[in-house]
């Protein structure tokens, strides 16, 4: 779960601790309504949130910020449009930068999406698991996508119309 | 003009969630308009990407059990403690250092202005106030509170003392 929102081994590993710390001192008030699974889930997202929260975003991404290797890679990907990443290298390249885009949502946005359009999880399942209303969780939901295109948009910028004409 | 066209369905939900159909009606509608291609190449790229992100796995470091039940040894062990202890351990240091603070400035208010008593100076403006070596050596506190007749007479009187 924890990996869900960062990806240095480091802060996981930190995150989690806290989030086993937390569950083992609130175990009196798991009233066994729902499953253990479920009650863990919600402490580490909130556990997860809050750690986020307190960190400062990083802001909007621009082409400037890419590395070589990540655009050697949108290139690469602009023109296999059948989407399939090829090598290890390609996967961790791509996981980089997802991380990158990732970073410039807010925190809320940024599970919306990742368990949404990234795990396809329902709606009903990010509710369960956030705690949040149905609504807010397609509300953040459809934002996190609309900024992700967006950022990505300008990222790609001239080189979608360059292969277009 | 492009928000006419498929933003809704690009936005509306995963990618992964339109149907054939949907995904037809796009393809054909890309091809006639740019605006809209970009936007579906964004819209795929950074779902493939989110979805990357997901699919990537981390196995805890073997030492990260004995780390969190070392944590939860120290944080049980605190909670043994009582609460003044817990509370004085944190901020023990600051509380000593202000404690020693405020007793340095008491000793320094009440203690050293009476030692100065014993200090010639000092001697000979209590015993007179309006005594030349008084008057002088306290010109900045004086002058302002004495006539100039006062400092006369004053100092004249202790010159006829001498004599």
């Amino acid at each position: 779960m924890a990996h869900r929102f960062f990806r240095q081994r480091s802060l996981v590993e930190e995150a989690a601790q806290e989030v086993f710390l937390k569950a083992f001192t609130q175990l009196g008030s798991y009233e066994g309504r729902g499953s253990m699974e479920g009650w863990l889930t919600r402490i580490a997202t909130n556990t997860c949130l809050n750690i986020l929260r307190a960190a400062k975003r990083r802001p909007e991404l621009t082409a400037a910020d890419l590395t070589e290797e990540q655009n050697h890679w949108l290139e690469q990907e602009l023109s296999n449009a059948a989407g399939a990443l090829q090598s290890a290298e390609d996967k961790l390249v791509a996981a980089d930068l997802a991380d990158r885009l990732l970073e410039t949502l807010s925190p809320e946005d940024r599970l919306a999406l990742t368990l949404i359009d990234g795990e396809d999880a329902s709606v009903n399942e990010v509710a369960e698991m956030t705690g949040w209303s149905e609504s807010k969780v397609k509300v953040r939901a459809f934002r996190a996508r609309k900024k992700a295109r967006e950022a990505m948009e300008r990222l790609l910028g001239r080189r979608v119309l360059s292969r277009a004409h | 003009m492009k928000q006419n066209h498929i933003i809704e369905l690009l936005e509306g939900g995963p990618l992964s969630s339109l149907s054939e159909n949907e995904l037809r009606a796009i393809g054909t509608h890309t091809e006639i308009c740019p605006a809209c291609h970009q936007a579906y190449e964004a819209a795929r790229i950074s779902t493939l990407l989110v979805k990357e992100r997901a699919a990537e796995t981390m196995e805890p470091s073997p030492f990260f059990q004995t780390r969190v039940l070392a944590a939860l040894r120290e944080q049980q062990a605190n909670n043994k403690v009582p609460a003044f202890w817990r509370l004085w351990k944190t901020a023990g240091a600051l509380v000593s250092s202000m404690a020693l603070t405020t007793a340095a400035l008491a000793v320094l208010s009440f203690v050293v202005p009476g030692a100065g008593a014993v200090t010639t100076q000092n001697a000979m403006a209590e015993s007179s106030p309006y005594s030349a070596e008084a008057i002088v050596f306290n010109q900045d506190q004086n002058e302002d509170q004495m006539t100039d007749e006062q400092l006369l007479s004053v100092i004249y009187a202790d010159e006829g003392e001498a004599k």
